[in-house]
């Protein structure tokens, strides 16, 4: 009775986790889109929430990574807990950061949080090192760079190409093609993003007994639940985190955010395929990056940019910390369903506080 | 250390990632570069220019439109 209502605790967990990552990273999807006036803010967000939805029906191939190797699944009920402190650790994280108006990585905070929690049940062993290497760290370190490669020959490139046309014409054909690249970074970062959660919620039930541990497959109900959450989120919307994105790194024409958003989907669904569970933010942070360096090095605001590098450092480590603790908080109260009630309402009294205080800042500024 | 790396599905986002996103972006690039000059060659009344650029637009919004449905559907088929 206990292990199901634990169950049921981790998946609306998991998938709150995920409404937040698809808040979190809608400055991702859709800020080059609205700071080039391809898309009215109201249009680019809810086009960018269908196309999450759909992206999250691509592919499994990032949930199976996430399920199979990042930690050792266990069938004790205590794993449970595991996935619960690690989600917990993600969410907090993200909040911070959202509060913060810092661009950092859901994936990597959902990933540091569970390995964090991991290590603290399991110690060094519970936790697979080379997966998370292989896997997880180094195409995390090779995406923000290759997309920042990608993204600036690609910007190159169509200056080279377009630059004898007249101006208007080839801005507004620019604005249309980010309807198109636009989509395709939307469906990318569902295809990515959203099976993070999948592989999250297979693993609690795994650990619950109610999936094989031999038989990998995702229930259609987690692949629909997981897509309206983040859909859900991305139609929320973290617009302070969009005004970052979108003109504080540097401000953007129609050519360098179509560069921009073109390199990105092209990193972010190549991984996909493969299964890397990718970090979305980082991957089109460093387009971004990319397609304002390769025109005019100091176009960049190399300040934002360093918060952004700063956020993208943390991340692992932090959430991994958060995850770890939060795991322990919630075994102080023994392995039953006590431990994640507490730890459930202690972030909504988190969140609830920082959202006020948000408000409460907004309301200053807007008064000023 | 090294062999805990999967090179061959690191390469693949390597190779595919350049291909596709400097591949497509050139082509839309040219695609429109053909649009623009299809209709300012049509205006001025030269009909020859115009027919190579119009066809130079069809080619590169061609090629995006196929590279993104195969894209997609290599998705969905893995």
């Amino acid at each position: 009775m206990d292990a199901d209502l634990i169950v049921v605790i981790v998946v609306a967990t998991a998938l709150a986790f995920d409404f937040t990552n698809g808040f979190h990273d809608t400055a991702n999807v859709v800020a080059t889109s609205i700071s080039t006036r391809a898309m009215a803010p109201s249009v680019a967000v809810g086009y960018a929430a269908v196309l999450n939805f759909a992206g999250a029906f691509v592919s499994l191939e990032v949930a199976a990574t996430v399920a199979n190797d990042v930690v050792q699944v266990s069938t004790d009920p205590e794993f449970l807990l595991v996935v619960f402190g690690g989600l917990v650790g993600a969410i907090a994280w993200n909040l911070i950061t959202w509060y913060f108006g810092l661009p950092s990585s859901s994936s990597h905070a959902l990933i540091g949080g569970i390995v964090g929690a991991a290590f603290i049940a399991g110690g060094a062993d519970s936790v697979k090192g080379d997966g998370l290497l292989g896997k997880v760290i180094m195409p995390a370190l090779v995406a923000p760079v290759l997309a920042f490669t990608v993204a600036g020959i690609a910007i190159l490139l169509i200056y080279k190409i377009v630059g004898s046309a007249r101006p208007g014409p080839a801005t507004r054909g620019f604005r249309g093609g980010q309807i198109v690249s636009g989509g395709l970074l939307a469906l990318a970062h569902g295809t990515n993003d959203a099976q993070k959660t999948m592989g999250v919620i297979t693993l609690a039930l795994v650990a619950n007994g109610t999936l094989s541990q031999s038989d990998f497959h995702v229930p259609t109900w987690v692949v629909v639940s997981a897509a309206t959450a983040i859909a859900l989120g991305t139609y929320v919307g973290g617009w302070r985190i969009i005004k970052t994105m979108g003109s504080r790194i540097h401000k953007m024409d129609a050519a360098q955010g179509f560069a921009a958003q073109g390199a990105g989907s092209a990193v972010i669904l190549a991984s996909s395929h493969v299964g890397f569970p990718l970090s979305t933010t980082h991957t089109i942070s460093g387009a971004v990056i990319g397609s304002g360096a390769a025109k005019r090095l100091s176009a960049v605001r190399w300040g934002v940019a360093g918060n952004i590098v700063v956020a993208w450092v943390l991340t692992l480590p932090a959430a991994a910390l958060i995850g770890g603790l939060t795991y322990s908080l919630t075994r102080l109260f023994g392995t039953g369903a006590l431990g994640p009630v507490v730890v459930s309402l202690l972030i909504l009294a988190g969140a609830w506080v920082l959202f006020m205080r948000r408000a409460q800042t907004a309301r200053a500024v807007a008064e000023v | 250390m090294l062999a805990v790396i999967d090179w061959d599905a690191l390469l693949e986002v390597v190779w595919v990632s350049f291909v596709a996103g400097i591949g497509v972006t050139a082509a839309f690039a040219a695609g429109l570069l053909g649009a623009t000059r299809w209709v300012d060659y049509g205006r001025s009344g030269r009909g020859g220019e115009a027919i190579i650029y119009g066809a130079l637009a069809l080619i590169g919004f061609g090629l995006v439109a196929t590279a993104v449905v195969f894209g997609i559907v290599t998705m969905i088929d893995r």
